[in-house]
């Protein structure tokens, strides 16, 4: 039997590379293949219990109902601590490459589809000849490339990261409306004249650029004050500074977006309530609100966040989660699997 | 929040202030309760109360019933248990048959989540048993017709013809306590409280149909349902003044207003355009609420502006013609028959001009013939009589002349008596006449400014807004594109919306590229304006993304410099392409703004005024609520300061007004007919003596 492999890479942090993998894989099952998933390289890393490992490896695992280990499915830990090591001359680029080969034959046997998901972007691994190129040489498998587009010249970095590949193919992601026209009508027809086929244009959605408000407060360490639901995604953040007038103009050109403003600025708080963009707020500085906001607050659905930290470093982390743009719900893989069956030709990027 | 009660007739809401049987849920006798003060300040009431309470045999003596069900035939109930046992309270009311119910209890909306949740509850439960509702969280209502006082204040009022309603309660307490010593009376108050059902609309309305009301005075934070408010009170304030003092006006007075009560307090000058609108007066303070609900009570309404003023004080008089000088109304000019009289009746060295100065040896009978003398005069529509203390002055007999003139002439007259312990013998006979009378005499002329306001809101016609012609079709096609599209940020891009509303704007189209841009602005003509059109970018000419006066041969090259500077400014900025405009000569014009805002209280509101400086930084508009009437638009034209210029200041022709008229209605019309309009903003509207040209366009609209 021959195992179709496919290596998901991207031209930077937060292109949305991990819900790309596992929607292909679940969309592979669907088909009725029998699906693997690794990631060799270990890059969004945290500590469980005491050992440092990738969180999405089992999260796959769990979703895609893979009976491995974590060492087999990560087994390189590619930790700022490994890669100093590993310039001193102490990791041997050789044994890992080896190690990598043998947990993908692992994992690969009895498989119709791999799914391999790459480093942060193409270059990560560099250092121990595990860039995500050398990666695909090595497990022979068909690169793709899953890149953003902003403006014209961000395009020089979906072309480098191209040429790099044997075979590539590019998946635009999170593409904005507007942008998502040009895209389609100007860019793919020019990479497919050089030769890279682009097999879809993903919109931007909501739900995919940003993070929900349970997820955003447990990562900034936020007290929930209403008892309301938590679940609406947030994409941006706003910060209420100004007089509440002005600041209604400028909350109601935003969608998808949490305040962030003193407790003490009630006035900014009952304005903040009545745009009809804003998901949540984050209240700065460990001081409550009025309970009469609260009551209004928790009458209108809104769910407001208390930090301890002052505006200035709270908007700094808010951005932070948002940017890291996690993958840790099948939420999101189901969303990032409609968009791929609307907005891309799924049979091509199976392969096979 | 409060769920709007329809299917009354306005004599039922009445009704809560006359009831014949009053159940007191949570009544006691203990020390410091406030279920004891109700039953207390019930003492006077002309009907029934009955005390519910299942824990007590009796309260005062009189036998307690376990359950309000027990308590007969009661149509008021006034709710005053612990907050856990109140929405089960409010329901064993509505299930006895009770259709009206006062909740006295705090713990609610303005409790946090858990009350928010109790309030959601509440108004359930009012709306199944159909209740009028009163609070939950206030002080009570007071009827002094039927002697009820069902609240916990520590003061009762004294019968009188102002009805009042407060969105604080503590207000209420303040207010009757010191009503106590003015001798101003009441004939019904209300604590709103949170409002979860019965709000200031339903009052105000109620009033209206109410003929011992002569004046409605309200102390508002914030209105609850701003449309209904307004349309409710501008039928009543036709006959009865709406006197409103709202709170919150400044930004630290929002923020305190939104931290007390948890509601917007909502934009200042939306709340002006509101209460104009409604045709209620506004005060600023509570002593100006009450200086005009005095005056409005006890006196007529002038048929003009002129004011006489009286005064056996100099410095008085000055004082007064400087507060006349701060109002609407004018220092009448007496006529000659008028100054004759009084140099017969004055002395020599006193002035027989207005103001009429009698001198200091004066005494009531001089002030009595002077000012009969002024009040006859038909250029005289009120008149303030001042008086400091002087040995040949009885204040008592000066009161009786002034009552007696009063009468004799039916013009309002005020009276500021210049003294302490020495005036206030003559207050009695004053306030038995309605005449209202103070200490300084700013005080006098601005309760004769809130008659003559009053008068100029009755004499106001009721003009339709206009009917135009207009293109749904069209304007609807901009919108759900936007919409499919998902953007909520339109700009220049569409421009059409106003065109499908007849409001003209320059020839012009978007272009994608640079090629394009050139074939539009060779159909156009030698010179062109050229736009960057990005959703991300809000205000484009500060970045550079605007080029005026570009000749055909350069646009393809400013194209390309135009989306350079977009990206330059903001990466990732979505760029949409470039805005080729026919170029309007501004120099001929006036830079005008016209500008919409959906206001979260009254809706649609419309901001008129000069571009540039004028607005943003001076802040010098003219607001109306949406759509306005012709009369309205032009009236918006004419009080912002910088009006001049559109008369055509330094010798330059003036504008085509009619044009900018029209342009306001039709805008109006435009943000009325479609509410997922939030923010819209023309600008500028360049206004030139041959008609107004929308030149950019910007609007927010809801996902």
């Amino acid at each position: 039997m021959t195992t179709t492999t496919v290596l998901v890479t991207a031209t930077g942090e937060g292109s949305g590379k991990t819900a790309v993998a596992l929607a292909l894989a679940t969309l592979a099952r669907e088909r009725g293949r029998s699906v693997g998933y690794m990631k060799p390289k270990g890059t969004r890393l945290e500590s469980v219990v005491g050992k440092t490992v990738d969180a999405d490896p089992a999260f796959a695992a769990e979703l895609l109902d893979i009976d491995a280990d974590v060492a087999t499915l990560e087994p390189v830990v590619y930790s700022p601590t490994f890669v100093e090591e590993a310039v001193r001359g102490r990791e041997d680029p050789g044994a890992l490459r080896e190690q990598v080969r043998e947990s993908f034959e692992t994992l690969s046997a009895d498989r119709d589809l791999m799914v391999v998901e790459g480093g942060t972007t193409w270059a990560t691994g560099r250092t121990v000849d595990l860039a995500d190129p050398a990666v695909a040489t090595l497990l022979d498998a068909d690169p793709l490339v899953v890149a953003g587009y902003r403006r014209p010249d961000d395009l020089d970095d979906v072309l480098v990261a191209a040429d790099r590949f044997d075979g590539p193919r590019v998946l635009f992601n999170g593409i904005a409306e507007g942008t998502a026209d040009r895209v389609a009508a100007d860019v793919a027809p020019f990479l497919e004249g050089e030769g890279i086929p682009v097999p879809g244009v993903l919109p931007r959605v909501p739900e995919l650029a940003g993070v929900t408000v349970a997820d955003l407060a447990e990562e900034l360490g936020a007290e929930v004050l209403t008892d309301g639901a938590t679940d609406a995604t947030v994409e941006r953040f706003l910060v209420g500074a100004m007089g509440a007038e002005t600041s209604l103009r400028y909350f109601r050109r935003a969608s998808d977006a949490a305040v962030i403003t003193g407790g003490d600025r009630a006035e900014i708080h009952s304005v903040a309530l009545e745009a009809p963009g804003v998901r949540c707020l984050l209240l700065t500085g460990g001081v409550e609100p009025s309970d009469a906001v609260l009551g209004t607050a928790e009458t209108r659905g809104i769910p407001v966040l208390l930090v301890r930290g002052d505006t200035m470093t709270t908007i700094d982390r808010a951005e932070g989660v948002v940017r890291s743009g996690r993958t840790r719900d099948a939420r999101t893989v189901e969303r990032m699997r409609e968009l791929l069956a609307d907005h891309a030709d799924v049979d091509a990027l199976l392969g096979g | 929040m409060a769920a709007s009660v329809e299917g009354w007739t306005m004599g039922e809401l009445l009704e809560l202030f006359s009831p014949s049987r009053v159940a007191v849920v949570g009544a006691t006798d203990r020390e410091g309760s406030v279920g004891r003060a109700i039953m207390e300040n019930l003492r006077g009431f002309e009907g029934e109360v009955v005390p519910v309470n299942p824990n007590r045999e009796s309260v005062f003596g009189d036998p307690c019933v376990p359950e309000v069900g027990a308590a007969g035939d009661v149509d008021l109930a006034v709710i005053a248990v612990p907050v856990e046992a109140a929405v089960e309270a409010v329901r064993a009311a509505g299930e006895a048959g009770v259709e009206a119910v006062v909740v006295i209890t705090a713990g609610f909306g303005e409790a946090g989540s858990e009350g928010a949740a109790r309030e959601a509850e509440l108004e359930r439960a009012a709306a199944e048993y159909d209740l009028d509702l009163v609070g939950p969280n206030c002080v009570g209502v007071l009827g002094t017709p039927a002697g009820l006082n069902a609240t916990f204040a520590p003061t009762g009022a004294e019968p009188g013809s102002i009805s009042f309603l407060s969105q604080s309660g503590a207000v209420i307490t303040a207010v009757l306590d010191w009503a106590a010593d003015e001798g101003v009376g009441f004939r019904h108050v209300v604590s709103l409280g949170n409002k979860a059902v019965l709000d200031e609309a339903d009052f105000v309305d109620a009033w209206g149909g109410d003929p011992g009301t002569d004046v409605v005075l309200g102390y508002l934070e914030s209105v609850a349902d701003g449309r209904r408010f307004v349309e409710r009170t501008r039928e009543v304030s036709r006959e009865t003044p709406v006197v409103v003092l709202k709170s919150g006006r400044t930004e630290a007075g929002a923020r305190a207003a939104a931290s007390h009560t948890g509601a917007i307090a909502g934009s200042d000058r939306a709340y002006e355009a509101g209460l104009r609108a409604a045709g209620a007066i506004r005060a600023h303070s509570l002593q100006g609420l009450f200086d005009a609900g005095r005056a409005l009570a006890g006196q007529p309404v002038p048929e003009g502006d002129g004011v006489a003023v009286v005064t056996n004080a100099g410095g008085a008089g000055v004082l007064a013609t400087d507060a006349v000088g701060d109002t609407r109304l004018s220092l009448a000019s007496l006529a000659p028959e008028t100054v004759g009289t009084l140099g017969e009746v004055l002395p020599p060295g006193a002035n027989r001009h207005n103001p009429v100065d009698i001198i200091g040896d004066a005494d009531a009978a001089r002030f009595r013939e002077a000012l009969a003398a002024v009040l006859a005069d038909e250029g005289v529509a009120a008149a303030a009589v001042l008086a400091a203390p002087s040995a040949p002055l009885s204040f008592e007999a000066l009161a009786e002349a002034v009552v007696d003139c009063q009468a004799d002439a039916g013009i309002p007259i005020v009276a500021a008596l210049m003294g302490g312990e020495r005036v206030r013998a003559a207050e009695p006979a004053l306030r038995a006449a309605g005449i209202p009378t103070y200490f300084d005499p700013g005080r006098a002329v601005g309760s004769l400014d809130a008659l003559a306001r009053y008068r100029e809101r009755r004499e106001r016609e009721s003009e339709s807004p206009g009917t135009f012609r207009v293109d749904r079709e069209r304007a609807d096609a901009v919108l759900d594109t936007a919409r499919e599209r998902g953007r909520t940020q339109l700009g220049v891009e569409a421009m059409a919306l106003l065109e499908a509303y007849g409001i003209p704007t320059p020839a012009g189209a978007v272009a994608d590229d640079p090629g394009e841009a050139v074939a539009v602005a060779e159909d156009i003509g030698d010179e062109v304006v050229l736009k960057i059109v990005s959703p991300d970018i809000s205000h484009k000419s500060d970045i550079g993304g605007v080029r005026v006066g570009v000749p055909v041969g350069e646009v393809a090259d400013a194209f390309e410099d135009l989306v350079a500077r977009a990206y330059s400014y903001q990466p990732d900025a979505r760029v949409l392409g470039v805005q080729v405009q026919e170029l309007i000569d501004t120099d001929a014009g006036v830079e005008t703004i016209v500008g919409a805002t959906r206001d979260p209280t009254f809706g649609p509101v419309v901001l008129f005024g000069l571009g540039g400086i004028f607005v943003e930084t001076l802040e010098d508009v003219a607001v109306r609520l949406a759509p306005v009437a012709g009369s309205e638009a032009r009236a918006m034209t004419r009080e912002i300061e910088t009006a001049p210029l559109l008369q055509g200041a330094r010798g330059r022709e003036p504008v085509d007004t009619d044009a900018v008229v029209e342009t306001i209605q039709r805008l109006s019309r435009l943000v009325t007919d479609y509410p997922g309009i939030l923010e819209l903003d023309v600008n500028p509207l360049v206004a030139t003596p041959d008609g107004a040209t929308a030149v950019d366009l910007r609007l927010t609209v809801e996902p």
